[in-house]
């Protein structure tokens, strides 16, 4: 009884706020695109366009990234709703994205 | 994004082996997550935070490497040459399949600005657009550059540009391609020669022209439409490019919805036939009085696709003219109702008139002149200065009072048999009541200052206004004593009659919301009593018109204040 409640809360809180990220990438290289792929495609079906995402290339920006305190790309900096989170990696492990964008709660 | 900006060096650090990356590595990412993520292959670059240098993983180098090449590729595919600038705008390089067939030596280019190159379409001013441009370090875009190449053609080339910065951000130059577009040049003036004059003979005409496709959307028009639109008129819009004319007619309420939905049908029947005419003359109320149009539709085939050309043109002053000459003749030939005509005058209409003896009908007449009533045109405002007194000659004016702020109750109405305007006849300039034209007809006018002096001089005048005075004062008694005393049945058919009488038609263009308003009651009320009088047979109520049926069946119908305001003396 407890997972439906779970999700129903989890969604009214999906439907108010708008979820703020920064992605840092490094060009077109291989897996800077492919979390570029994923993190579209979770938005798309978990966020429904309450989302605000900027992408940084730290190719073209790197003092950007440094003064953000991104070392290693791809990474994910999730702004606001706070807590501020951080995920590093292309991106491929859905369930992990979705914890740290606060998406999902964690399964106690 | 513009192809050339992926061709500016990347600010990153030079191979390094696998190991020496390792130690790297191991100095610079501290974080678990960070490791974890390297050690499964996720990740492409890594900070040096102390550098500010970008140290890309092998593969991500490779991939890059690999992307830059292709666009490279790309680019010369696309484009006729490639070219590339020193940071004085000094061209350093160029490459690309057509290099030799531009007609501009490498000896002539290689170390010229590019408004050293003998180009002739550009003004010392454009140049300094475009030197601005690139001192701002901004991209350029289609920048269409004419010149004589070695065998004395013209040639054009479109050229695109965007700056290069190393890894120091400093500004290093200016990247970009050309094209050669002199063919696309040459097809396009010979066009623009053939359309530029059709269009401007277009244009020079006052009339409005416009092409409709099959499904009604205005696909061009000519300057002739672009003049403003009248408020609240849907047909008394001018045709303008995008927009859906059928649709437009379609969707047009109140008066003009007739017309419009005749004008939409005689489109369809020209977009269905070929060479099908069509043509309509319709009025739009505006402010300042009717505008009337005349529309000309006639459907062709263009490449197998249907199209309609429609003009319309403003006839306002021909229909007035027109107007005015069936006043004139009203004027002066018509036998006025009232029968009683001396053998030697010219009669009018109006029965006010018509009552003066000669001599002092026509030096009155000298200070006329002879005006239109569109419908709903305000002649005198509540409260307002009368400037002018209007003597009817054909068609209706409601003489309203104001009940509350937005109600207002018909207190008379005036056809040819009456004039606007009695209070400047008893020394009141100002108008105690609101006047309106109900239905629209001709009017003799005066302005108030004239009329007084006339009546100052003129005795007979004076002695027919006091009368028609004390019509009226008789008449509202009258109403006064009907309205609180008989159904509204038996109302409802006085006011008509007197309407009917007083218009000279057996047809009126009012809607039951109006004829409430003139009688003080309830529109639902109205409606129950029309719908009595019309199952008699007396009047047939449509939208919008009441037609009189059996004038002496409505008599028998009407109370007999009816008989007392029709004989009202004169």
């Amino acid at each position: 009884m407890s997972r439906p409640k779970n999700k129903a809360r989890a969604s009214a809180a999906e439907s108010t706020t708008i979820v703020s990220m920064r992605l840092y990438i490094a060009g077109s290289a291989p897996n800077s695109r492919q979390a570029i792929a994923n993190l579209e495609a979770i938005c798309r079906e978990h966020l429904k366009g309450l989302y605000k995402l900027e992408i940084v290339d730290i190719l073209e920006q790197p003092l950007r990234a440094l003064t953000d305190g991104v070392l290693v790309t791809p990474s994910l900096n999730k702004v606001s709703p706070g807590p501020i989170a951080k995920i590093v990696g292309n991106l491929s492990d859905e369930g992990k994205v979705l914890l740290a964008l606060g998406i999902k709660k964690p399964t106690a | 994004m513009n192809p050339a900006a992926n061709l500016a060096p990347l600010p990153v650090t030079g191979d390094r082996s696998r190991a020496a990356l390792d130690k790297v590595i191991l100095r610079l990412v501290k974080g678990g997550p960070e490791r974890a993520a390297i050690a499964a292959g996720q990740v492409d670059a890594v900070m040096d935070a102390k550098t500010g240098k970008v140290i890309l993983f092998p593969e991500a180098r490779r991939a890059l490497e690999e992307r830059e090449s292709q666009l490279h590729d790309l680019v010369e595919l696309a484009a006729d040459w490639i070219w590339q600038q020193d940071e004085h705008f000094r061209f350093a390089a160029r490459s690309g399949a057509a290099v030799s067939e531009s007609g501009l030596e490498d000896a002539d280019v290689i170390g010229r600005t590019l408004w050293e190159l003998p180009f002739d379409n550009m003004s010392a001013a454009d140049w300094q657009t475009h030197r601005n441009q690139l001192e701002w370090r901004s991209s350029f875009r289609d920048l269409e550059l004419r010149y004589v190449d070695r065998n004395d053609n013209l040639r054009y080339v479109s050229m695109n540009g965007a700056p290069v910065f190393d890894e120091q951000d400093h500004f290093r130059g200016y990247r970009g391609t050309a094209r050669d577009i002199t063919t696309r040049k040459y097809s396009e003036a010979v066009l623009q020669a053939a359309d530029r004059d059709a269009r401007s003979a277009l244009d020079a005409l006052p009339i409005e022209i416009s092409v409709l496709d099959a499904a009604g959307t205005v696909l061009m028009a000519n300057t002739a439409c672009n003049r403003p639109t009248i408020e609240g008129s849907r047909l008394g819009a001018a045709a303008c490019v995008g927009v859906n004319y059928l649709a437009l007619c379609d969707n047009a309420t109140g008066n003009e919805r007739a017309d419009a939905s005749a004008i939409a049908n005689g489109i369809r029947n020209a977009l269905a036939g070929d060479g099908q005419h069509f043509t309509h003359e319709y009025p739009c109320d505006s402010p300042g009085g009717q505008t009337w149009y005349v529309l000309n539709v006639r459907g062709y085939r263009d490449d197998g696709r249907t199209r309609a050309v429609m003009s319309r043109e403003a006839i306002t002053d021909r229909k007035r003219a027109e107007q005015l000459l069936g006043l004139d003749f009203t004027a002066t030939s018509a036998v006025p109702w009232t029968g009683c005509e001396p053998t030697n005058r010219v009669s009018v209409a109006n029965r006010l008139l018509a009552a003066l003896p000669y001599a002092e009908y026509t030096r009155l007449l000298s200070g006329m002149e002879p005006v239109l009533l569109p419908r709903g045109q305000l002649l005198h405002a509540a409260g307002a200065p009368i400037r002018h007194v209007y003597f009817p000659i054909n068609g209706l004016v409601a003489v309203l009072a104001t009940a509350a702020p937005n109600r207002t109750v018909e207190a008379d109405i005036v056809g040819q048999d009456g004039m606007i305007g009695i209070s400047v006849a008893l020394g009141i300039d100002i108008s105690p009541v609101r006047s309106l034209v109900q239905s629209a007809g001709t009017a003799m006018r005066m302005g108030a200052a004239d009329f007084r002096k006339q009546l100052l001089m003129n005795a007979p005048l004076q002695r027919i206004l006091n009368r028609y005075a004390h019509a009226m004062i008789v008449q509202l008694a009258q109403a006064a004593a009907c309205n609180s005393s008989h159904d509204l049945n038996s109302r409802l058919a006085r006011w008509l009659l007197v309407a009917f009488e007083r218009g000279q038609c057996t047809e009126l263009r009012i809607t039951q919301g109006l004829m409430a308003q003139m009688l003080g009651v309830r529109r639902v009320a109205i409606s129950g009593a029309a719908g009595v009088l019309q199952r008699r047979n007396l009047i047939d109520c449509q939208r919008g018109t009441v037609q009189l049926l059996n004038r002496r069946g409505l008599e028998k119908a009407a109370c007999s204040c009816y008989r007392i305001i029709k004989d009202r003396p004169l």
